[in-house]
């Protein structure tokens, strides 16, 4: 899971396909994903995992690494 | 909210909550005394505020417990909004009906009349739609109604927010064991700073801006400028000062409400503004607007363009029928869609030019966004229209604007220079700073009402 997140946010929202990132870095509270790319990253989930997550949980404070994200689709 | 009634229900109901040892007792006391706060300002909001609740309350169980809860979620939310239409929205559409009157004389005339205004029936109404939509989301269950008709009239948050969720606000309810020192010093401290920004910053600052804004043509271009600045300080000072007075008033009975306000001049683009001017009314939109209307389409005409402004319109009308909140809303989703249109731009330009739009935004960024926003409050407040032909109309507005920009752009880089030593003076200080709050405070106090306790 952790590796369908990252190939999935490096290709679509990172402006440079090179930037280093790994699972604990911070997505949205550094900016490098913003509500519009959550909305994709929302859909995405939805159809890799069948876990539909609300909005309301898709936070800097609960959804900003890819860590978190796991976390949280495996509450739902 | 700073007036006799706030502050009398506010000891009589901390002396009554921190009586009990038991929480039900202490949920109980606190909701009679919320309702009480509600009762002296206008009674018959009371009775708006527990049928309101009695429904969503019913509605959150029937979601809760039947299959087709999409189907209880719509009739559910239909409802709230409803009664939101009802008393809020009524004499909007009372013009509307006698506009197509009067262009359609054929068509049969209807009156319709604005009801009373509930106290807080906005934010009363979000509350209740982010806590069937939890409750469809299968984040929180319906609890129990007790807990929630406190979370529906908690009196420090009940006029004016921030719209705190339910998730947050009722497993306080019961964790609260015993007084803290710590939310007392905490509390205490929001309510002095947001006194002083109310009396002191805020009401000072209408008291000499209100005149430009009214009679802008006897004042110079300059002056104009200046009256529009002042307001958005003035509007920041008002309802930042409500929101600490809230969030203080709550931590004295131990429950944390969410912060509604982050710095938001110091924002580096819209999108940031947004997510730190009043947090829980963007969060809300984005949540339960943003997120659900850009799932309907996958265009990207939809998603960047037409789904910001439907959201930021509806935003404004939020805070009341009138077409300048429409407008504010408008300008601001228009600002969204161009930042949209920025990033999708940066993201797939060269290295090269990929540095340079970084530059710029970093340079730039942050004296835009003030000028967009505070160019936006000319549609919030009435006059706003005349105000920005006396700015606009005039020729010294070619210099003057360009160099209040240069301006901004210098004083964000005093400001980046000396943030680190300005927050350790601050912590220094501290004391003496409260000090000075309060000897200001009873000296320099001008008293008027809350700007956002009107919405």
């Amino acid at each position: 899971m952790e590796d369908k997140l990252l190939e999935f946010i490096r290709e679509e929202f990172l402006e440079d396909p090179d930037q280093e990132i790994d699972i604990d870095t911070k997505l949205i509270s550094s900016g490098l994903i913003d509500s519009f790319s959550l909305v994709s990253l929302q859909s995405y989930i939805e159809q890799e995992f069948g876990k539909r997550i609300p909005a309301p949980r898709i936070t800097a404070e609960s959804f900003d690494s890819i860590r978190q994200m796991v976390e949280i689709i495996k509450q739902f | 909210m700073i007036t006799l009634e706030y502050f009398g229900i506010l000891v009589a109901s901390l002396a009554l909550y921190w009586c009990f040892q038991n929480s039900r007792l202490r949920v109980l006391s606190l909701s009679l005394c919320s309702l009480l706060f509600i009762w002296l300002l206008e009674p018959m909001s009371v009775v708006v505020v527990i049928g309101l609740s009695l429904y969503t309350y019913a509605f959150g169980w029937l979601i809760h417990r039947h299959p087709n809860e999409s189907v209880f979620h719509g009739v559910g939310v239909l409802g709230i909004l409803l009664v939101l239409i009802l008393f809020k929205y009524l004499g909007m559409l009372s013009g509307i009906s006698e506009a197509v009157y009067l262009f359609l004389e054929e068509l049969p005339n209807f009156s319709l009349h604005q009801l009373f205004l509930p106290l807080g029936i906005s934010y009363l109404t979000f509350k209740h739609i982010s806590y069937l939509t939890d409750i469809k989301w299968r984040m929180i269950s319906p609890g129990r109604f007790d807990d929630f008709i406190l979370y529906s009239s908690f009196f420090t948050i009940f006029l004016a927010g921030p719209i705190e969720r339910y998730e947050r606000f009722s497993p306080q309810l019961r964790n609260v064991a015993k007084m803290d020192i710590k939310d007392w010093q905490e509390g205490s401290r929001r309510i002095a700073v947001g006194i002083f920004k109310k009396l002191v910053i805020s009401n000072w600052l209408a008291y000499f801006l209100t005149p430009v804004w009214e009679n802008p043509n006897s004042y110079s271009s300059l002056q104009a400028l200046a009256a529009l600045f002042a307001y958005a300080f003035m509007i920041y000072f008002d309802f930042s000062a409500y929101s600490d007075i809230a969030i203080g008033s709550s931590r004295l009975f131990g429950i944390r409400i969410m912060e509604n306000f982050d710095r938001p001049y110091l924002a580096g683009n819209i999108s940031q503004f947004w997510r730190k001017w009043h947090i829980s009314l963007s969060d809300w939109i984005r949540d339960y607007l943003f997120f659900p209307l850009s799932r309907l389409n996958r265009r990207k005409f939809w998603s960047i363009f037409l789904v910001p402004v439907i959201s930021m319109a509806l935003c404004g009308l939020w805070h009341d029928a009138d077409s300048r909140y429409l407008l504010w809303g408008i300008w601001h989703g228009l600002g969204l869609s161009a930042f949209q249109v920025y990033l999708q731009i940066k993201r797939k330009a060269r290295p090269q030019a990929k540095k340079r739009l970084n530059y710029f935004m970093n340079r730039f960024g942050m004296p835009l966004t003030i000028f967009f926003v505070f160019f936006g409050w000319l549609s919030f407040r009435a006059y706003g229209f005349r105000l920005a032909v006396r700015i606009f109309m005039d020729p010294w507005a070619l210099i003057l604007i360009p160099f209040t920009f240069i301006l901004l752009v210098f004083l964000q880089d005093l400001f980046r220079k000396f943030s680190d030593i300005l927050s350790k003076i601050h912590w220094r200080f501290e004391y003496t700073v409260y000090t000075l709050i309060l000897v200001l405070i009873s000296h320099c106090a001008v008293y008027t009402g809350f700007i956002y306790a009107g919405f």
